[in-house]
């Protein structure tokens, strides 16, 4: 019997063949982007740093830069600068030192669950402040009101005292709650904060440098 | 009142199965609730139960209830369909059995973790036996393993039904499609210090899931829901469900590049996940309008042959499966692209734009469906013929409905104003973040969003009220 | 109309994202082109019976 009347459109096998195809292929192409995009995101190394070679995700050793997140007029969107040396809690760490003290704060990050308050790289609870570069924050640079009200005179030391006693220094009615956050963990959590200040994020979040310069000069939208 | 679910006139172990699974599902969707209220509350009130159930953890709870009860009611569903589909008892559903009280002893026990114990120290033990930190599959690792046992479990008992049943597309689908989906989870369960590595692979989980493999779930049981409740021909369902499989995969695959804009990995994904998310509303047109034609062909149909009855033999499912055919276009379609472009998202990214969407797309897509297969459940425990809707039914579709909406368009309001003020003004700054979260504005969006909570809540008791009595009622009615 | 190339890395995806569009233009086209010959191969099949 000839078929005339079918239309390929309403034949189910032909649907079936071209969702296997799509579905085959999206899924090869997804594997091969992962594995380009892997290559770019793997850390970098202290080699690296000291090479000055951009990473997107630079070594555990990039706590012992200066980290800057400024407007590119090439990429068209802010992206974070690794400048000179310096000193974090008072010293220079070693790669292993570095690699230890990132691997406390990203397990004490997961483990106080952070995620379910904050957002870290944009994901996460939208409760408290996004903590992508919260290490660049200008609360926490010495014309900021953290470093006085926790009585400490380096970013790291009052990030690390509030972490610990988040309560006893509220900036606002919603409060961080006190998370039984150790003197060790929270020199890690600094580390980690200052890590993924360094991660190259495609310019998020955007405005964030012009902000900070503001605050520099004395314009401030505080209350 | 309770009898209605303990009598059952059942015709295969499978769907008694089934039954146990909606069961639990029912009881963690409630507990989704009543955390959201909580998480909700925290917003307006901070002092609310401060350091002593924290925002964190309401809001981990919030949402593991929320992935867990559809995960249980998804189990469910496959366990209701599967004889009807393949032509045979479930193979081995002994073990099928013991794998739920597995699964439901596990859950209960992680739960109670999370509320007593909340937060460990920053030790591997604490992501062993606590929690993971790790939005949505929060599960401990202990957990973890138990879950992927389970679910081997699960997925044996379909497969070898399927291998040895009759195969129809919508099996073929469901049985392909489930192995992804249980694949997936093992890209979740593993730790790295490098946080961009770590969200990489948790997107593969997360969009992977509700972007890809749980649509196309959806899209397998609406096509076998469709079949059974106003009886659609087999071979026009069957071809939507390929093209759903088509248009759903072939966008949502690669649409996993909207979430890799901005954690540190290539610029390149600007526009992989720009274009093919901005596809991703494609098939949920398509299913909107394969499910309102097949409604008003097969009831044309009837007319013509001069039968004046609906076609539609269990009303409050159908119900549901229409809201779910709007839910799933507004929800995961308008207002996922809302924000898909990386123009847009590099504003919107993580402010409680995504909050909104997140509440209607789960809600429109997933609770929606589900809840409708939860009163097919209701009819076959209760061997009813025709099954309507009463006034609860009503209440309860509506009542949700109208609370989940109320919440989405206040959390969109709020977002759009973070957006502004936060975002683009102030630049995503501690201060800059404070600052819009006290505007009047956000605060009244906020507010309206819990006068919304409470209305979803309110609605919800309906819903259990009506599930618990209508198939004792229907029964009465029909004898 | 052709961007230099910006991003941190140069790779094959990288390259292929060269302005408006290019790459998801081009893996959208890979992708729907195989369907023209299934589609030629099914209704051959319709026709053929």
């Amino acid at each position: 019997m000839a078929n005339e009347n079918l239309s390929v459109w309403t034949s189910i096998p032909f649907w079936r063949r071209s969702a296997a195809w799509v579905t085959g292929f999206a899924s090869i192409l997804l594997i091969w982007l992962t594995f380009d995009t892997l290559g770019q995101i793997s850390m970098g190394t202290d080699e690296d740093l000291k090479a000055g070679t951009i990473k997107r995700v630079p070594a555990p050793t990039v706590i012992n830069y200066n980290i800057d997140y400024q407007m590119s007029k090439k990429r068209g969107h802010e992206v974070p600068i690794i400048g000179a040396k310096e000193p974090f809690f008072g010293k220079e760490w070693s790669v292993e030192e570095a690699a230890e003290l990132l691997h406390l704060g990203k397990l004490t990050s997961q483990s106080k669950n952070c995620m379910n308050c904050h957002t870290l790289l944009g994901n996460g609870a939208y409760f408290a402040p996004d903590l992508t570069k919260a290490w660049l924050d200008p609360m926490w640079s010495d014309k900021g009101p953290m470093m006085p009200m926790t009585g400490k005179s380096t970013r790291e030391e009052a990030m690390a005292e509030f972490l610990i006693n988040p309560s006893q220094y509220p900036t606002h009615a919603r409060m961080m709650p006190n998370l039984g956050i150790t003197a060790d963990e929270a020199k890690g959590l600094v580390a980690f904060l200052k890590h993924m200040s360094s991660i190259d994020t495609n310019g998020f979040p955007r405005n964030f440098s012009k902000t900070a310069e503001q605050f520099k000069l004395g314009v401030s939208h505080a209350h | 009142m309770l009898t209605s679910i303990k009598t059952n006139s059942f015709t295969n172990e499978g769907q008694r199965l089934g039954m146990m699974y909606y069961r639990v599902a029912v009881i963690l969707f409630g507990a989704q609730l009543l955390m959201g209220l909580i998480a909700a509350i925290q917003f307006l009130v901070p002092g609310f139960l401060f350091e002593i159930f924290d925002f964190s953890v309401a809001r981990m709870v919030h949402i593991n209830a929320l992935v867990v009860w559809m995960l249980y009611a998804m189990i469910g569903s496959v366990y209701m369909m599967i004889t009807d589909e393949t032509g045979l008892e479930t193979i081995n559903i002994g073990l099928g059995k013991i794998a739920f009280w597995i699964l439901t002893v596990a859950v209960t026990i992680v739960v109670l973790v999370y509320i007593f114990v909340q937060v460990g120290a920053g030790t591997e033990e604490s992501i062993w036996l606590i929690h993971e930190g790790r939005e949505y599959i929060e599960a401990p690792r202990w957990a973890d393993i138990g879950i992927v046992v389970v679910v081997l479990i699960f997925y044996w008992n379909v497969f070898a039904t399927y291998i040895k049943g009759t195969q129809t597309g919508i099996m073929t689908v469901m049985v392909a499609n489930l192995l992804a989906l249980a694949g997936l989870y093992l890209a979740g369960m593993f730790f790295t210090d490098n946080i961009s590595m770590d969200q990489f692979w948790w997107w593969w989980v997360i969009h992977l899931w509700v972007e890809a493999t749980w649509e196309v779930f959806v899209g397998t049981l609406a096509a076998y829901a469709l079949i059974r409740l106003i009886g659609a021909k087999r071979e026009i369902v069957e071809m939507w469900l390929w093209i759903e499989v088509l248009m759903l995969f072939g966008s949502g695959i690669l649409g996993m590049g909207h979430h890799y804009f901005w954690i540190g990995t290539p610029e390149y994904w600007w526009e992989i996940g720009a274009l093919f998310s901005a596809l991703e509303p494609v098939p949920l047109i398509a299913m909107f309008v394969h499910v309102l034609y097949d409604w008003g062909k097969e009831q044309g149909a009837a007319h013509a042959r001069g039968e004046t009855a609906s076609v539609i033999t269990n009303g409050p499912a159908m119900a549901w499966i229409v809201t779910n055919a709007f839910g799933n276009f507004l929800g995961a379609g308008i207002w996922g692209f809302f924000h898909t472009l990386p123009q847009v998202n590099i504003y919107t990214h993580g402010t409680q734009f995504t909050a909104a969407h997140g509440h209607l797309a789960f809600f429109g897509a997933y609770a929606t469906i589900l809840i409708g297969m939860m009163y097919y459940g209701v009819q076959k425990a209760n061997g009813i013929e025709r099954m309507k809707m009463t006034f609860k039914t009503k209440m309860g579709i509506f009542l949700i409905t109208f609370g989940v909406m109320g919440m989405t368009i206040a959390l969109t309001i709020a977002g759009y104003e973070q957006v502004l003020v936060e975002r683009a003004e102030l630049g995503a700054t501690w201060n800059g973040f404070f600052v819009a979260q006290e505007l009047a504005w956000y605060v009244q969006a906020q507010t309206w969003r819990t006068v919304m909570g409470v209305v979803t809540l309110i609605g919800f008791v309906y819903l259990v009220w009506d599930l618990l009595t209508i198939g004792k009622k229907t029964q009465e009615v029909e004898a | 109309m052709i961007d230099a190339f910006t991003d941190v890395v140069p790779s094959f995806f990288g390259m292929l994202n060269q302005g408006p569009m290019t790459l998801t233009i081009f893996l959208h086209t890979v992708i729907i082109l195989p369907m023209f010959w299934i589609y030629k191969q099914e209704k051959a099949k319709l026709e053929g019976k």
